[in-house]
This record gives structure tokens, sequence and C-alpha cells, in this order.
């Protein structure tokens, strides 16, 4: 017995002494090479974007491997490492893999982690949109420490909050969607149509896209539906939005597992999908969307992600070559592996100027603007405006079948978009909400200048 | 003359606890930035909530799990009442724009009467039925900020260390204000807590603890026992949402989800139960666990943070119920019989330390 109380008192502290001696190490270590470049790579690696944590990974690295030196140890696991990064004479060293989950309090610990003891100079990331929001509040209180957003998309880390040391070089989730409502309006004959969408700040944003280029071109959103985030049971929200008959159309902005949900729950209220009734934002054909949601609505229109799968143009081929050199395994046209590409090469650009200088010398040489994978438009570069958010060129898609299989192709090229929609949104504007933007006609700057894109080529027709 | 002299054990106690507050109070000249600004503010914040818990379980033998949403329901009254919706600004919530140190009080003293609400309605239920009431009203606090947009919704009203009262200034480029505003905090309500245990107020209350019905039959209304406790609780676990929200700048459902939750039960019983020393103890385990073990991997079963710390967890559960003040406690106890004439050890450690902790 005696034997027993001992060991029941060495073994905890056994624990203790481990953990303390890690710990202690870490508390009072305060030296640091000045010379490299210290660099964090935040994602998620839980919560409903985990499946993005080695495709974040592997788009920011593909950079590093292509443009800086870096060699990946494991090219079938991004999140392995990679060693010899280099930007010029400076060393180029990857810290740490920030795990979030998708909600802002983690992003925020996580950042701090990353940023505080393991004293990253430069972020790539976050991933999703409330993490944006929170890592854009803790930017401003970090002036010398450089933020470059992963592939978040929420509108206020770069219009109303907008902290100098942040960056991104992609459009925001309304950016994904311009050009979706001018398709349904001009293809489909929507004049007036319901939208339902996620109650926070991507769904919102999201949302915005869609109701300001569909009410710039003269159609009405007659009601607007908020279910809240993680509902399972869609029907009471499915019966808040008008009959079949009375619009025509619905627009949907539901994500994770509620978009097959809500379907089945407006199939369940007033029977068969009409893929002619119903286009969405990229969660129509994302997030698993591509095999339980894509085959009901086969037809529909969909927002995109920046990306456009299958366009046959030199610098998208180029990009993609870049890619599958260094991870074969991960999917170019990914909006996750291309925005955190173009994210992390902007980054080496920026050294490159700053002469491997951090702190406010690299926020100056952070380039402004740069050749994206899908870019057209300015010479195939994606420019920075004045808060130091992408204009970028968009890509609608629609839903098609392929032989047996269901996949998207790209229809419209949306030149130069714009994060302000020719000035509809701005700092001084309410963000993103229940209630805006409000429905009004407005001339956006590519409104009739949608080119149709047919078999992965841009032709000079418009869209009609 | 005997009766007068310190208890060794006691002594000991006092001279390591005037020796950690001696290393705190030094804090910034001894431990890096990264430490003051996260490790031990956090800490402090977490351990004055988890002592809350504490002081339910230890002096009136409820363990509530609705401290976490009290917390994030100050922090909300907070974030709702001081944001301001300007270019720059706040856009989430109610975006009141109130002078901060009002707010500050009516954060407080909406979250103690709410507290009282809560305590009121549960004071009549004991064990298994009180933790799943007081779960209850955290699942309620969870989905009332995270589904009312009006007041929060999903994502996080942020920027709220931008508006604090005069009095207490810039946080954000001055952390080491916030840990020593956290440390004076902590410390007062470790000594405010300690008093009142030795209230009469406190002295029934353990009375209640011990024993509900003898107590009922010597006159003492048992429900208002419990219900000024958890009032008494709530307003601590508020005062840990302001520190929490002043050092994050931000709240958002996760912060007072049921993960939160658990978490918050997890460095009770880490540091343990039974005194109140062991929620600053917990606290401090946790968080440095979280922060040191997060890239390692367990060999065979894989994991990390989560897998490590249930671990931890079980082995405490199982080895020591008391959680590390237990093992002080043991260690104590074998240290005296390996000298010889020690006191024989408590048959049953945590009913004996949680009266001690009520006596001492």
């Amino acid at each position: 017995m005696r034997r027993l109380r001992s060991w029941k008192l060495l073994l905890p502290l056994a624990a203790l002494v481990a953990v303390g001696s890690v710990s202690v190490s870490g508390s009072l270590a305060a030296s640091s090479q000045a010379s490299e470049v210290r660099v964090a790579i935040m994602t998620d690696c839980k919560g409903a974007f985990a499946f993005g944590y080695e495709l974040d990974i592997g788009g920011a690295q593909a950079a590093f491997a292509q443009y800086a030196g870096g060699k990946p140890k494991n090219r079938k696991k991004p999140s392995a490492g990679m060693t010899g990064i280099r930007v010029g004479n400076t060393p180029v060293n990857i810290v740490g893999y920030g795990c979030g989950d998708d909600t802002a309090p983690t992003a925020i610990k996580e950042t701090r982690r990353l940023m505080e003891q393991l004293r990253a100079d430069v972020m790539v990331g976050p991933l999703s949109g409330d993490e944006a929001v929170a890592v854009a509040n803790y930017a401003k209180g970090k002036p010398t420490k450089t933020f470059i957003i992963g592939t978040a998309g929420s509108q206020d880390p770069t219009m109303q909050i907008a902290p100098k040391n942040m960056f991104r070089y992609h459009g925001d989730g309304a950016q994904w969607n311009a050009g979706l409502g001018e398709i349904v309006y001009k293809r489909l004959g929507w004049r007036r149509a319901a939208i339902i969408m996620d109650d926070y700040s991507f769904g919102w944003t999201s949302g915005a896209g869609i109701i300001a280029d569909f009410c710039a071109i003269g159609g009405q959103i007659t009601k607007r539906v908020f279910p809240p985030l993680n509902t399972t049971d869609y029907a009471p929200y499915i019966r808040q939005l008008p009959r079949p008959g009375t619009v025509d159309g619905y627009f949907w902005v539901v994500g994770g597992t509620g978009t097959g949900a809500s379907l089945k729950a407006f199939e369940q209220a007033y029977g068969r999908l009409d893929p002619k009734q119903h286009a969405g934002n990229l969660f129509f054909a994302f997030l698993g969307a591509d095999k339980e949601v894509a085959p009901k609505v086969v037809g529909a229109y969909v927002g995109g992600f920046g990306t456009a799968p299958g366009l046959k143009t030199k610098q998208a081929r180029a990009y993609e070559a870049v890619i599958k050199k260094w991870y074969p395994d991960l999917p170019a046209a990914d909006g996750f592996v291309h925005n955190y590409y173009n994210a992390a090469w902007a980054l080496v650009l920026g050294l490159q100027k700053s002469g491997g200088r951090v702190g406010a010398a690299l926020q100056a040489a952070m380039p402004r603007a740069l050749k994206g994978g899908y870019e057209v438009s300015d010479n195939g570069q994606i420019r920075l405006d004045s808060r130091r958010q992408a204009i970028q060129d968009q890509y609608p898609l629609q839903i098609v079948k392929q032989g047996n299989s269901i996949v998207t192709q790209v229809v419209g090229y949306v030149p130069n978009v714009d994060q302000s929609f020719g000035g509809l949104f701005k700092p001084s504007s309410p963000p993103p909400g229940r209630a805006q933007p409000k429905c009004v006609k407005k001339k956006l700057p590519w409104q009739g200048k949608i080119k149709v894109v047919r078999n992965g080529v841009i032709t000079n027709q418009t869209i009609r | 003359m005997s009766s007068l002299a310190l208890d060794p054990k006691v002594a000991v106690e006092r001279v390591v606890g005037v020796g950690v507050l001696v290393l705190l109070a030094a804090g910034p000249a001894v431990f890096n930035d990264y430490w003051i600004s996260t490790i031990l503010t956090q800490t402090l914040f977490f351990g004055i909530a988890a002592s809350s818990l504490v002081f339910l379980y230890a002096y009136g033998g409820m363990i509530s799990l609705a401290q976490t949403a009290l917390m994030g329901i100050s922090a909300y009254l907070l974030g709702n009442m001081v944001t301001q919706r300007v270019p720059g600004g706040e856009t989430k919530g109610l975006t009141l724009g109130w002078d901060p140190t009002l707010a500050l009080v009516l954060a407080i003293v909406i979250t103690t009467l709410i507290g009282l609400v809560f305590g009121a309605v549960a004071s009549r239920s004991l064990g298994i039925y009180f933790l799943m009431l007081t779960l209850t009203y955290a699942v309620i606090a969870n989905y009332f900020f995270g589904q009312v947009t009006q007041f929060g919704g999903f994502s996080p009203i942020a920027g709220i260390n931008q508006y604090t009262p005069g009095f207490v200034g810039d946080l954000i480029d001055h952390p080491d204000k916030l840990y020593y505003i956290a440390l004076g905090t902590a410390l007062c309500v470790y000594v405010v807590t300690r008093y009142l245990a030795r209230t009469p107020f406190g002295l029934s209350l353990q009375g209640i603890r011990d024993d509900p019905v003898r107590m009922t039959s010597l006159g003492y209304t048992v429900p208002l026992h419990r219900t000024l406790a958890f009032g008494y609780a709530a307003f601590v676990a508020s005062l840990a949402g302001i520190l929490l929200v002043w050092w994050d700048g931000q709240i958002a459902p996760g912060n007072i989800g049921i993960g939160a939750t658990i978490e918050l039960l997890v460095m009770c019983v880490i540091g343990g139960l039974a005194r109140i020393e062991g929620a600053w103890l917990g606290a401090f385990a946790f968080i440095v666990i979280n922060n040191y073990v997060r890239d390692v991997e367990l060999p065979v079963v894989g994991g990390s943070f989560n897998t490590i710390i249930g671990l931890i967890f079980l082995v405490i559960v199982l080895v020591s119920p008391d959680g590390l003040m237990g093992i002080w406690d043991r260690l104590w106890g074998a240290i005296r019989r390996g000298g010889g004439g020690g006191r024989p050890e408590p048959a049953a450690v945590g009913a004996s330390t949680a009266r001690e902790a009520g006596s001492s």
C-alpha cells in the first residue's frame, strides 16, 4: 500500500516537472536571430474548414519553394514543413502553423501563440471571415508585425477596420459573387428574387455581393432570410421565403452542412428543385456540396472563388505547373491553394524589395500588384487599392454534367472587381449586415462588360 | 500556548504564497513579454473565474457550470455598451458608445443581478440537478449571444479594449498595466473570498454545505444563503469577464461555449476544487500545458493538446481527486510521516481539505 501511495505522488509530480521544464525554458529565453525572418502560417485544422489545412500550407509553401528556394520535406504532406527558404541573403524560417477552428477566439489564441510566443514577424493567414475580423483588430495593436490574409472573405478587415499592416491579395466574399446577379437577370430573366443567407460576417458579405450585383442591374430582392450559423432544421426559415411563383428565383448563401440541409428543407416544402430558380455562392459547389448539393441543381449558376478552373491562359497554366511541381496532389484551382500561394509570393516580393527587413520597411515594400494565377486584366496583375485590398478578376460558374460526373465550369469573366463595388461600399457606410446593402439600381464598373467564357477561353462576346 | 503556535504546514504555505506574490509583483523584470501578456495575465483572470466556481464548491457544496457564461455576460454587456459605430470601429452588437466607466459599473452590477436570479432559481436544487440547471444557463447564454445578432451574433464584438475608463488607460500598448490590474484584482478576490468564508455568512454557508437539513431546522434560510453565494460568485466571474475583454479585445460565442465551460471546470479540477488557491494553480497549469504541448504529438495514440490535457485530467482525478493542491497536502503528509510524529493521513482528503479550507 505504501508503495502504491508513493506512485500516486510521483506520477503527477513527474508530469508536472516535464511540463515545467519545457515552459521555464520558454518563459525566460528571449534570444532571437535578428538576421532571419520568422514567418507563421495560420489556417484551420479543426472545425468546418479543417480540410483546408494542407491546402493552405501547401499553397503558401509552393510559393516559397518556387521563389525563395524552399525545399518541401514531404511533397505529399505540406505540413511536414519546409527548409532552406532564403530571400537574398536573409533566411526565412517558418516558425509554426496556426490551428484555428473558424471561430474568432481560437484564431486570436493561435495568432498570439504564433506572433508572441514563437515571435513571428509575418503571418500568412487566417482562413475564414470571423477569424480575419479578429486578427485585423489584433493587428492594430501590433504595428511592427505584418499580416497577409490567407483566404478569408469578410469585408471588414480591409474596409472598416483596415489596419495599415494588413494586406489581402484576393477578393472578399462580395467580390467573389460579382457578376452572378447580372447573369441570372439576363440569362434566366430573374427580376424578383429572395435571398437566404447565414447570419454572420461571411454570410452577410457574400450575400451583399449578390444583392449589390442583382439590384444594380434592376433586380429586386423581395425577402431576406437569416438562419443562424449551425442551424440543423431549416424548415422555419424556408417557410419565411416567398413561395415559388411569387419570385423568379432564390439566392442561397448557406454554408457548411447547412447547404444540403436547407435545400432539402426547400424540396420538402415545395417539391423538386428547378435549377433555373436557384443560384448560390461558392457553397453551392464547394465544401462537399459538389457531391450532395450540385447533383440536385445541375444547370444552376454559382458565384466564384477568385479562381477559374480550366481557364486556358498561359499564366494559369504556369501557375498550375508550379503547384504540380512542388505538391502534385494539391488542386491548383482551389481557392485555398491559390490565395495562400499569392499571399506567400507577395511576401517574398516584399522581402526582396525591403532587403530582408521586416516591420514598417516590409509593409512599405509589399507589392501593390501581383501576377495572380487566373488574372487577365491589367496585364494579368492583381492590384491593391488604398486599403491594401485586392482588385481582382472574378469568374462566375455553372454546375454542369460532364459524362457521369457533375462539375463546375467557368461561364463568365468579370474584369477588375473592386471591394467598393464602384463606391457602393465605403469605410464610412454600414458594413454588410441584415439590412445592408440596400437594394439600389446603380451602374457598376463591370456591368455590361462580363465576357462569356467557353471551354476555358474568354471570348469577346458579352453576357446577354 | 500551543494553540497559538502556527501549524508548520500553514507557515510553509504562507512563505510560498509570499514568495509567489513577490515573484509576480516583479513579473515584468523576471519574465519575458509573452509570459507577462499571455501566460500570466490569462492565468490571473481565468483563475479569478475559476475561484468563483471553487468558492461555490468549497464553501457551498455547489458545482456550477454557469461561471463561464456569467463571465461572458459581463464581457458582452461591456462590449455592447462601449463600442462605437464609426469608421474603423466595431460593426457588431448594439454599439451604444457609452462612457466606459459607466459601462464597467453597469456590466458588473447587471451580471451580479443576473447571477442572483440564476442562483434563486437553482438554490433549491442539489447535486446533479444543480449541475444541469447551471449547464442550462451556460447553453442559454451561448445561444442567446450567438443567435440574437442585435447583441453580437456568431461573429465577435471586437475592439472593446479601445474603450477603457480613464483611470485604466491604454491597455493595448501597455500589457504590463493590464497584468498588474489582473494581479491586483486576483489578490482582492482571494482576500475577500477568504474573509467571506470566516464571516457568519460564510460559516453558515459551510454548515449548509455539510448538512442543509440541520441548518434549516436551526432556522437558517438555505435557499437565500445559496442565492447570495451564487450572486457573489457571479460578481467575481463578472470581474474575470471584464479582464478577458480588456485582454482579448473581443468577445464571441466561442468564448462562452460548452468547450470553454468545460475548460474552466478542468482548470478547477486540476488545481483542486477544495481550496481557493487551486483555482489559480489549475489555471496556470492548464494555460502552460495549452501553450507548450501544442506541437507535441503523442506516439501511437496521436493527438496533441486535447489528448494530453485529457490524460493529465484523468491521472489527476484517479491519483489526486483534490488536484494539485491535494498532491501538496499528500506530500506534506508523507514528509511528516517520514520525519516521524506526523499526523495520520486523512481518510477522505477531499472532505477534510474542504473543511480545512473553510476554517483556515
